[in-house]
């Protein structure tokens, strides 16, 4: 069964348009698979998104969700919208209230749970994009990072089965746009199903197991990422760029006359498939942090995944080198043989060390301590 | 490259209004004569700030800043004459956009100039057809998409033919198209004599591109020089929120491992890949300047030769759709020709004519990673 599904979809916002803004376009999204769709600007992803959600209502053909068509009524789009949440690029666009905590109140509050729900659900999100020290500040008072983050935020607190998120790091700096994708790994691990659309292909081709590929309103492609990216003249035509450690393996490789797979998606993975044969990796002493957390006794680098995990070492007082994007650092410290320590929250455990164990695919075991 | 100074801040402090923290704290950087320099650092560092203070718009509460040598004078004759000498593009359109035509609001910078009409038309219609906008040049601005804003508010500061221009974000919010066919502007304008200053948190472009970076972190300068410099201090680096580019992270790890010196240092994608795996048979790389004018011939001679072809340079963009030609690479068209080059196929890059020199030094900077390329330069 599929999560969500178009089926034939054509969408024009007006008669006059030439060519549709998406034209006969199929494809599925399964529960539970990173989905990132990508194209160039005018390709048609804004009108993908408002169509999952039920905004644009098909010119014709249709969407599905758990394999029933949508019903365009006000209380069933009113459900759907429970279930399925869009945070758009632009946050101005979201933020209507006048103070932080109004606006993050906004989504459970038409859901009218209780409040004593609602103020849960508040709290929980703003620590989640590590704003809750904002809860009583006007929201025209914050950067744009900070309104970005918010705007997450109010999605957060909906607890949407999928959450569908527009360019969810353009205009932040790396480190704030390492930590969404880091909340985006979070959501995931605890049953969230998010689909991305952005133009960052490095950023996405590290975290998305399926891409879709927009082009002037044509689905192009739909799949696993390499098949897509293998072609670089097709790739560049449709406007996208490949992303770099695949374009550089895909170079080595071939003049090296060996094979491209495994592929490496991030540089800690690439760096141990080049790496001279017989690199012994360092050791990774991966700590679970629930609601206690035992602070390990390890040389190396500490690093902090999850939000839980970076406030349960600020209460014990436990310096962090890796405050974010600290799961690829221990990884990229292992790969060069060096020790670390990696304070990850209890739901992420398992994903972390399925990455960490790849690394031996790639050619460089690094040994995971629990 | 120089050691002229072009501008420079010497302890510039800047507190805005109702704030007791300074947004800029005893801040100084020399950015030097003909050399491509990037700003960087974390959103809220202070890059905006930095910027109003490099064109007079903001006037430090301590401290200075010079244009080649000179103290700014805050007066308003002198902020004019300023500001037609160092333009600023702000990163967001918006707030440099009018709402006329397209071609109006080109017309607006190099008419405050006084210059006369003619010359005036004759500037706009240049930058609007560097950036690509002059078929939407009859177009209200307003109405324009969010990339086409952001080209048209570089074309106004284009028409004014400044000796510096300063972009903040120049590529925040365009695709990957649009962000490297900027880059492509920019080196071209460059090349050409104009001095390029701009702030990024795209650290992997701002690699393939700055000679010097100049780091900030909440409010401070923290670091001015070679990139290398900066991410070989990994903590200092990650502690002002930017992480090493990809190309540096790699080839310092896999040098490291193999107990041999990092440099030279990789820049770009086929640079990394020769260093990588250098002795193999390459391909040629022919560089044929245009003005755009193919004979048929010469076209179907190219397709039929199994030749990548890639083009570089604003003109010839214009000119190509018209021509028949195969074109496999739009843009970042000299990079994937030579990484496919590296690969043993022969390409072509297909550019404007004042790009020569440009084209010519990017091949010979690939000879410190490896063989020299094989390449001849023609016309068409």
């Amino acid at each position: 069964m599929s999560l969500l599904e178009f089926r034939n979809l054509t969408y024009s916002y007006n008669s006059r348009q030439k060519k549709p803004s998406l034209d006969n376009v199929s494809f599925k999204v399964e529960e539970g698979r990173r989905t990132a769709i990508i194209g160039a600007n005018g390709a048609g992803k804004s009108t993908t998104f408002y169509s999952f959600n039920g905004i644009f209502k098909p010119s014709s053909g249709e969407v599905l969700y758990r394999d029933r068509p949508l019903i365009y009524t006000k209380e069933a789009l009113r459900e759907l919208r429970n279930d399925i949440c869009v945070v758009v690029q632009n946050p101005d666009e979201q933020i209507f209230s006048s103070t932080v905590e109004s606006d993050v109140a906004f989504g459970p509050m038409s859901m009218e749970l209780p409040r004593d729900e609602v103020d849960k659900r508040i709290d929980s999100a703003l620590a989640m994009v590590g704003m809750s020290e904002y809860r009583m500040r006007p929201s025209t008072q914050l950067s744009y990072g900070q309104r970005k983050r918010i705007s997450l935020a109010g999605a957060l607190a909906v607890r949407p089965k999928v959450l569908i998120l527009d360019e969810p790091t353009a205009g932040l700096d790396p480190q704030m746009a390492r930590e969404v994708m880091e909340l985006v790994d979070e959501l995931c691990c605890t049953g969230t199903t998010v689909i991305i659309s952005t133009h960052d292909v490095d950023l996405i081709y590290s975290w998305a197991e399926d891409i879709i590929v927009l082009n002037h309103g044509d689905l192009i492609y739909a799949g696993e990422p390499e098949e897509f990216f293998s072609d670089a003249s097709k790739t560049a035509s449709a406007g996208v760029a490949r992303p770099h450690t695949f374009s550089v393996n895909s170079y080595v490789s071939k003049m090296r006359g060996k094979e491209e797979a495994p592929y490496p998606r991030t540089n800690s993975q690439f760096v141990a498939k080049m790496a001279p044969e017989g690199t012994v990796g360092g050791k990774i002493k991966l700590v679970p942090v629930g609601d206690t957390v035992e602070p390990a006794h390890f040389n190396g680098h500490v690093g902090a995944y999850g939000y839980s995990a970076k406030k349960a070492l600020k209460a014990l007082g436990i310096p962090i080198d890796y405050e974010f994007d600290a799961l690829e650092m221990c990884m990229q410290d292992a790969v060069k043989g060096l020790d670390s320590v990696l304070y990850c929250d209890e739901n992420m455990i398992k994903m972390a060390r399925d990455r960490i164990d790849s690394l031996e695919t790639f050619g460089v075991k690094a040994e995971v301590i629990m | 490259m120089t050691d002229e100074k072009l501008l420079e801040t010497r302890d510039i402090v800047y507190y805005y209004e109702g704030n007791k923290k300074p947004s800029l704290n005893k801040v100084s950087i020399v950015i030097r004569k003909g050399v491509k320099t990037a700003i960087l650092g974390g959103n809220g560092a202070g890059k905006s700030t930095l910027f109003y203070h490099l064109n007079g718009v903001v006037q430090p509460a301590e401290g200075v800043v010079l244009y080649r040598d000179t103290p700014l004078s805050y007066k308003k004759k002198a902020k004019r004459e300023l500001c037609s000498h160092v333009a600023v593009v702000l990163q967001n359109p918006d707030d440099q956009i009018f709402g006329q035509t397209v071609q109006e609001d080109a017309e607006y910078g190099p008419k405050n100039l006084g210059l006369p009409m003619e010359e005036v038309k004759e500037r706009a219609k240049r930058a609007l057809e560097q950036v690509g906008l002059w078929e939407k040049r009859d177009q209200n601005s307003l109405q324009l998409s969010y990339g086409q804003r952001k080209r048209l508010s570089l074309a106004g500061a284009i028409a004014m033919k400044p000796d510096v221009l300063i972009m903040d974000e120049p590529t925040a919010g365009l695709d990957p198209q649009m962000a490297l066919e900027l880059m492509e502007l920019a080196e071209q304008l460059h090349h050409n004599g104009m001095d390029i200053v701009m702030s990024t948190h795209d650290v992997d472009l701002a690699y393939m591109w700055a000679e010097d970076i100049h780091v900030l972190r909440r409010s401070e300068k923290v670091y001015s020089g070679p990139q290398e410099g900066f991410y070989a201090d990994r903590e200092l680096s990650y502690s002002a929120g930017l992480l090493a580019p990809s190309m540096f992270q790699i080839n310092t790890t896999l040098s490291a491992m193999r107990g041999v010196d990092p440099a030279p240092y990789p820049h770009t994608e086929p640079q990394l890949v020769a260093k990588m795996v250098p002795g193999k048979p390459r391909g040629k790389m022919e560089v044929l300047a245009s003005k755009g004018g193919f004979d048929q011939g010469y076209i179907d001679s190219l397709k039929s030769s199994g030749k990548i072809v890639g083009i570089f340079g604003t003109e010839i963009r214009k000119h190509i759709s018209s021509n028949n030609i195969m074109v496999d690479f739009f843009f970042g068209g000299f990079e994937s020709c030579m990484s496919q080059l590296l690969d043993g196929k022969d390409s072509v890059i297909i550019c404007d004519p004042d790009c020569i020199d440009l084209i010519e030094g990017k091949i010979k900077e690939m000879s410190a990673f490896g063989d020299p390329i094989d390449y001849t330069i023609g016309e068409a």
